[in-house]
């Protein structure tokens, strides 16, 4: 609050106070004038200036030694002043700016004054500065005050370089700042142009100096804080900035100006002084400027502050915009350090470093300015020659750093892009470049070791493809020269920028060439080509501008169409990923084979890389990798293209599914991701839908590839895959093709049945699983028909009188079939059809065949097939054809008309492998049996009972001895495993067949001694199960077998007439068969009472 | 799209077991109509003997004594003499019946697709579209009786189809629509194809079987005006005509027709006059297929024996055989030269097509695909010759396409 607020009561207060300091210079008097000071009001003051500064002015300049804490006492004061008032004559203003600068230490020389006094200083003329008016500073800056002005300068820029007073230089640079930029913004804008120009011209004679002692504080030491530097920077931008500008440069005339009168001397000395900003000048300075810009960014790039860098982000901006032109052989550099921090840690820098590219893109700065893109494309050449180096020798930050200048150089030229690609060289080294940088790593056993079993062994009901589903996201991959995910997607990005941007077809050419060119540049060129795919799309690529023209979906479908047709091309297709023996032994088989066939020279046999026994785990997990990178690109180009991409689908839908069936993880994996991207891109729900939908496309592939040995495996493996990914309505679909199989196999039972059977036996799986539901249903309806007529095992919860009579009954029946009348109990089976199906029945016997339904056709012609090839010599083939065979049988149970034949036309090859072949073979074959049985009932009875059982029964007697004595490791032996499966299956064999009283004994004989005690558990507790069985069957003998071993009672006859029961296990010591037998025996008694209990009282 | 319901069973068994039964001539199934029967109580040996013995194909030894495979009649390398027959370039199935008849229509500009209509048993006329291979429209106006012949009519929107309904309709195919614009009654119950020649804008010839058993009839179209009807001499015995050509000769000139008979022999009438101008017996059994080249006055026969015969007519406009070239195996359902005259197929009984160069007959290749009767065999007519593709129709129910311009 001013006390004083006219002149007239101002002048009254300051009045004494300044005759007292104009009298004596005490730091009292001067404390005096300041306390008043404090108290008049602005407006007053300022018609007091010049009365008021008099005596501080007279008090500064006083003669005699100085008393610094006086002369920093009067600064203070005119600071107050000069802070609240302003200056308008030019002539006190240069007054004033002489007399404070004769207050600062001088350049050299001189002890340094105190640094109070020294901030005192400058602050003081800062507020001189500040204060002065328009005109005043404008008649500062002329020529003719250019010595005071520089003389100021130089003081200040010593200051700022050497205090060791942060806050003086600080302050020094503060002061530089509004000296050299005096009202920058204050006044129209063309008096504003017009004094830029005046002031450009005095300071270029000082932009040497200035320039040099700046770019020396930047580059001081670090300890000299952030804050110095940042403002040093900004300076020197400033002041650059403004005596380079292009648009001044522009309008210097090419020739000095010819003062027209004669000067004066003075007038002429600093004439001299004043530096003419021709051409020539301007050349010469941004030469010496790019030097000193080469090291500010040099050095302030990696500042550990971010301020610094923030503040070398503007500098950028700022010199590229205003000297465009002027600067351009510092754009090197500039460009580097922006581009550089894109990609900054901070995330300040990084969005005003984007917001700066995004303007200069934007301004089409570079796509205008040939020079630029010529320095861009430069720089590119240069970082392109010098990747692969820098990549093996940086660390992964380091070469983040480096990826992301390639990047910003390529985002920075943008549409200028094609001028780079356009050159040879350049395209060259960039190619290079990049194939050598992504080359992969492949060292990795565990690619080629994981192995995918889904379509050899055990059928997968749930469908592999469910827990697949999930996203086909790209495989990690292992590079050689970095580990970072991060590093990998700036290739990434490098790689979509250049699709981008670039000419499509030029790229794609090029890439090809380099992946046709050599096996190591395959994988990443395939890598780079998918990428450039996605680029020029415009998928996932982050850009600075939008290019002109964006890429037709034409152009883009016949790049893509290329690329896959190389990509499926048999050579790049169909490689050894694997050494499988069965695979190998069968190639080697067809080779020469293939070369017959296809008449001499022929040039299909070359088709198959040929399988070279000296593969080795690198070059196979390199194979791995690089059909995982393809199928990783056909799923890529199915998103670019979209539903366009169902055109494609002809071809390229095919050869994924040939790889999804593949044996190896990885690629199975990576193919049935590729598959799920397709059904997104093309808009199928599910992968069940795109393969129906497109079966056409497949059966035609597959039939096709039929057609030549070679690729029989692939077809094979494609149908197997469709069958696995598909439900029953994909039958009539490949009906067609499943035919052209089956011929396929006709014609080469030799060599490729263990390629065929693989197809046959998920063929059969699928159908199981289809079909399946329905036939257990028929088969329960069927076993209900046969309980309601009467079977045997019925009849034991029946009443005792009835239970007589149906025994006696039984009996005779049971004799009769003993005695071979088959005939008789077909006939009886015929019958026992429900009516219902009889006209249907003997309608299709009037034909000869009943008509099946599609699926039990098919599974009647595979079990033809695999008749033929239970006699393959191959051990490995019979043991699959035994597990086809067994499918067929269950897919075929229903239809009993065409099982029956069927079975009878299996039976001589199946009882050869049971009789007379390996333990394996054996041990599947009497699987088979069991099924075979299962559904055929006592079809099988008799041929059972004479072709098989006396062999099952003497070979159990005779492994009986064997395994009674043999240890525990006897567990793990074939024979072991026979027997035990023998004996588990046996009990259910002769329940199902309904066995004659002989051969159940003989069962019973041949199980009794693996109930000895001596024997393994496992092999008592199976021959327990088969008599448990044989209880059901038949309980009276086996009561009777049993207790001629080992009867625990005593039976009394119930009446003496009656003759005493004698039976030949009575009163036996006890002995190894005794606890099993009694076991038995206990539960026999269990069952036969349960059974008197559920039956009605008579 | 697919229209690949599975076969009803019992209607027809797969492919496979069509396999020996011995291939009938098309438009099988044969329900010998009232006249037909009339005309075997008369007494047709040939008649007789082709039907009750059908020739059986075998798949063994089919194959040509030379079998080069060798892409055009131009010179070609040692190194491609070697190479074995192609496989078909794609297989077009889902008809569910054999295929009888095929016509490509391809000469359209660029966003026309290229398509091949194919007719078949169960009269249905299916469009496939050759960029996606699969079915744009099926066809149904033949009341479900095979289809044997089909045309176009300047460019794919109009479609001649002739089928066993004894009926030739007019499609209108443009813009989408499915519809019959017009029909021509032939009651004619035998399954000679139709011939169509367009003498001038907007106006062609139509040469049918007729009614009457000999005789053949030559409509003007779109005006279906009668032309002429030829007759055979009283006493002839040529039996019914098997296949018709209609030709003309340079610009101008009269068409005239060349039409086989039942017994073998093929005729060659003048229309304006409805005379014979020639005739030539060629042949012991029914000539199933003949084309004809109007440049070298030199046409092609097959029938179901083993003989291909070559004939020509001289200036005076007789009819010559110039060669014949025997078969391994008999019957040839039909025969097309392609039309830049260098090379022509033949569908055979025995499930090949055979190439053969057209200049001296040499057997180029055998194209082995098919499990059964091969019907039909049809020339593309892509604008650029790369394109071009051939077409072949057979009883297994497929349609196979096949590159021979461009092998390499």
């Amino acid at each position: 609050m001013a006390a004083f607020d006219t002149p007239q009561a101002a002048f009254g207060a300051l009045r004494p106070a300044c005759v007292r300091l104009t009298e004596a210079q005490t730091v009292e008097n001067v404390a005096r004038l300041e306390a008043r000071l404090a108290a008049v009001g602005a407006g007053a003051l300022q018609e007091l200036q010049e009365y008021v500064l008099f005596p501080l002015r007279f008090a500064l300049k006083a003669p005699g030694p100085r008393r610094e804490r006086v002369v920093q006492r009067v600064l203070r004061c005119l600071r107050a002043v000069l802070l609240g008032t302003r200056i308008a004559d030019p002539r006190l203003l240069q007054e004033l700016l002489s007399e404070l600068c004769a207050c600062l230490p001088a350049p050299r020389g001189a002890p340094a004054p105190a640094e109070e006094l020294q901030l005192a200083a400058v602050r003081a003329l800062l507020a001189l500065l500040r204060s002065a008016r328009g005109d005043a500073v404008a008649a500062l800056y002329r020529p003719s005050c250019l010595p005071l002005l520089g003389f100021a300068v130089s003081l200040l820029l010593g200051l700022a370089e050497r205090e060791r007073a942060k806050q003086v230089r600080l302050s020094a640079l503060e002061c530089l700042q509004v000296l050299l930029l005096q009202g920058e913004c204050r006044e129209q804008r063309w008096l504003r142009e017009e004094r830029a120009q005046r002031c450009g011209d005095l300071f270029a004679s000082f932009l040497p100096g200035v320039s040099l002692a700046l770019s020396r504080i930047i580059a001081g030491d670090v300890k000299q804080g952030h804050g110095i530097t940042v403002a040093a920077i900004r300076l020197f931008y400033q002041v650059v900035g403004l005596v380079m500008a292009d648009e001044q440069l522009a309008r210097v005339p090419k020739q000095k100006e010819k003062p027209k009168e004669t000067p004066s001397v003075e007038q002429s000395r600093i004439a001299e002084l004043i530096v003419h900003r021709g051409p020539e000048w301007s050349k010469s300075t941004s030469e010496k400027l790019s030097l000193l810009l080469h090291k500010i960014v040099e050095i302030s790039s990696v500042h550990s502050h971010w301020r610094v860098r923030l503040e070398l982000v503007e500098l950028v901006h700022h010199l590229l915009s205003n000297c465009r032109l002027s600067l351009v052989d510092s754009f090197t550099h500039l460009l580097k350090a922006l581009v550089g921090l894109v990609n900054d840690e901070n995330s300040e820098v990084q969005s005003r470093c984007n917001e700066v590219l995004q303007g200069i893109a934007e301004q089409q700065v570079i796509a205008q300015n040939r020079a630029l893109a010529d320095v861009l494309s430069e720089n590119l050449h240069s970082l392109a020659t010098a990747l692969p180096r820098l990549m093996n020798s940086q660390d992964d930050a380091g070469k983040f750093s480096t990826l992301s200048l390639l990047l910003g150089y390529l985002k920075l030229l943008g549409p200028k892009i094609n001028i780079v690609l356009n050159s040879a060289s350049h395209l060259h080294r960039l190619s290079k470049a990049l194939m050598q940088v992504l080359e992969l790593d492949v060292t990795d056993v565990k690619i080629v070791e994981d192995r995918h079993w889904g379509c050899v062994g055990g059928y997968d009901p749930s469908g592999s493809m469910q827990h697949g589903v999930q996203k086909g996201r790209s495989q990690r991959k292992y590079f050689r020269f970095f580990t970072e995910e991060k590093i990998f997607q700036l290739l990434q990005q490098v790689c979509r920028v250049l699709g981008y941007y670039g000419n499509i077809y030029l790229l794609v050419d090029h890439f090809m060439g380099l992946y046709s060119e050599s096996a190591v540049y395959r994988k990443q060129a395939a890598m780079v080509l998918n990428e450039l795919i996605a680029g020029a799309a415009g998928m996932g690529v982050d850009v600075l501008q939008e290019r002109e023209v964006s890429l037709s979906m034409d152009d883009l479908r016949g790049s893509v169409t290329s690329i896959l047709e190389e990509y499926t091309d048999q050579t790049n297709w169909y490689l050894v990923t694997s050494i499988d023996t069965e695979e190998i032994s069968r190639e080697k088989q067809t080779v020469p084979r293939s070369g017959l066939a296809a008449l001499p020279g022929a040039a299909c046999s070359s088709i198959l890389p040929s399988p070279d026994p000296h593969v080795t785990t690198r070059t196979m997990n390199s194979n791995v990798w690089q059909l995982c990178i393809q199928l990783e690109g056909v799923g890529c180009f199915a998103a670019v293209l979209g539903r366009e991409f169902r055109l494609l689908l002809l071809s390229a839908l095919y050869p994924v599914l040939e790889k999804a069936g593949d044996k190896t993880l990885l690629i199975s994996e990576t193919a049935q991701g590729t598959l799920v991207d397709i059904c997104e891109a093309c808009g199928y729900d599910s992968v069940q839908s795109l393969i129906n939908e497109n079966s056409d496309y497949l059966v035609n592939g597959i039939s096709l590839n039929l057609r030549q040995v070679a690729h029989q495996p692939h077809a094979a493996q494609v149908l197997s895959t469709m069958l696995r990914h598909s439900d029953a309505s994909l039958l009539p679909l490949v009906e067609d093709v499943i035919q052209d199989v089956l011929s396929a196999l006709d014609q080469s039972y030799s060599d490729q049945a263990s390629t065929f059977l693989g197809v046959l036996h998920s063929l059969m799986a699928a159908l199981v699983q289809w079909f399946g539901p329905s036939c257990s249903k028929e088969h329960q309806q069927r076993q209900a028909a046969e309980g309601q007529s009467g079977t045997l095992s019925q009849i034991q919860q029946e009443t005792t009188s009835q239970e007589m009579e149906r025994f006696f009954l039984d009996y005779i029946k049971q004799k009769q079939i003993a005695e071979g009348n088959l005939s008789d109990s077909s006939d009886e089976e015929a019958d026992k059809v429900p009516p219902l199906a009889k006209p249907e029945l003997s309608n299709s016997d009037a034909e000869g065949e009943t008509p099946l339904p599609s699926h039990a056709q098919l599974a009647k012609d595979v079990m033809e097939r695999c008749i033929h090839l239970l006699s393959d010599k191959n051990l490995r083939v019979r043991l699959k054809v035994l597990d086809v065979l067994e499918l067929c049988v269950t897919v075929l149970h229903p239809h009993g008309n065409h099982l029956l034949p069927m079975a009878h036309r299996v039976w001589p090859a199946l009882v050869t492998r049971l009789i007379s072949d390996d333990p394996l073979a054996v041990l599947r074959a009497f699987k088979v049996l069991c099924t075979l049985a299962q559904k055929c009932g006592d079809f099988l009875r008799q041929r059972f009972s004479k072709d098989v059982l006396p062999k099952l029964t003497s070979s159990l007697l005779s492994q009986a001895a064997a395994s009674a004595r043999a240890g525990p490791v006897y567990n793990h032996t074939l024979a072991f495993k026979l027997q035990l499966a023998v004996l588990q299956g046996l009990g259910s064999l002769c329940e199902k067949l309904d066995m004659g009283e002989t051969d159940l004994n003989k069962v019973a004989d041949a199980c009794l001694v693996y109930l000895s005690a001596k024997q393994p558990m496992k092999l008592q507790e199976a021959a327990q199960s088969v008599f448990h069985h044989l209880m059901r069957v038949d309980p009276d003998s086996t009561w009777l077998f049993l207790t001629e071993v080992c009867c625990p009672h005593p039976y009394e006859p119930p009446h003496t007439s009656l003759q005493p029961v004698k039976l030949r296990g009575m009163g036996r010591q006890r002995d190894e068969f005794t606890d099993n037998i009694l076991l038995l025996l206990e539960e026999l008694q269990q069952q036969e009472s349960a059974g008197a209990q559920r039956a009605p009282p008579p | 799209m697919r229209t690949a319901p599975p076969s009803p069973p019992g209607a027809k068994s797969g492919p496979r077991a069509s396999r020996g039964s011995g291939p009938l001539p098309r438009g099988a199934p044969r329900v010998p109509g009232p006249r037909e029967q009339r005309r075997v109580r008369r007494g047709a040996p040939n008649r007789r003997r082709f039907a009750s013995q059908p020739p059986t194909p075998r798949r063994s030894d089919a194959r040509l004594p030379c079998p080069p495979w060798y892409p055009c009649c131009f010179a070609l390398p040692v190194a491609w003499m070697a190479q074995p027959p192609p496989d078909p370039r794609f297989v077009l199935r889902g008809t569910s019946a054999a295929v009888h008849a095929l016509r490509f229509s391809c000469g359209g500009e660029e966003p026309a697709v290229p398509v091949l209509f194919s007719g078949s048993e169960n009269g249905f006329i299916h469009v496939w579209n050759l960029k996606t291979h699969r079915v744009d429209a099926a066809l149904d106006g033949h009341g479900r009786k095979s289809v044997y012949w089909l045309e176009t009519m300047d460019g794919k929107d109009r479609l001649l189809s002739q089928g066993r309904d004894q009926r030739i309709c007019l499609w209108d195919l443009a813009e989408g629509r499915t519809s019959v614009t017009d029909s021509v009654f032939t009651e004619n119950v035998g399954f000679c194809r139709s011939s169509l020649l367009k003498v001038a804008q907007g106006r062609w010839l139509m040469a049918m079987a007729a009614k009457a058993l000999e005789e053949v009839q030559v409509l003007e179209l779109p005006s279906k005006t009668s032309v002429c009807t030829l007759k055979p001499e009283m006493g002839a015995k040529l039996g019914m005509p098997m296949c018709l050509k209609l030709w003309q000769g340079s610009c101008g000139s009269q068409p005239l027709l060349l039409a086989g008979y039942e017994d073998g022999s093929v005729l060659l009438w003048n229309l304006s006059t409805g005379k014979v101008l020639s005739q030539l017996v060629c042949h012991q059994e029914p000539v199933m297929s003949l084309d004809f080249d109007s440049e070298k006055a030199k046409g092609i026969s097959g029938s179901s024996e083993k003989v291909l015969s070559i004939w020509s007519l001289n200036e005076q406009q007789n009819l010559q055989v110039q060669k014949t070239h025997r078969l391994v195996n008999a019957g040839i359902s039909d025969i097309t030269i392609r039309p830049d005259k260098k090379i022509l197929a033949t569908a055979g009984w025995d499930h090949r097509i055979r190439i053969f160069g057209w200049k001296k007959l040499k057997p180029l290749a055998v194209l082995d695909y098919h499990t059964a009767t091969v019907h039909s065999v049809s020339f593309s007519d892509h604008k650029s010759p790369s394109d071009r593709l051939l077409a072949a129709g057979a009883k297994d129910h497929r349609i196979s396409i096949w590159s021979i311009y461009t092998q390499t």
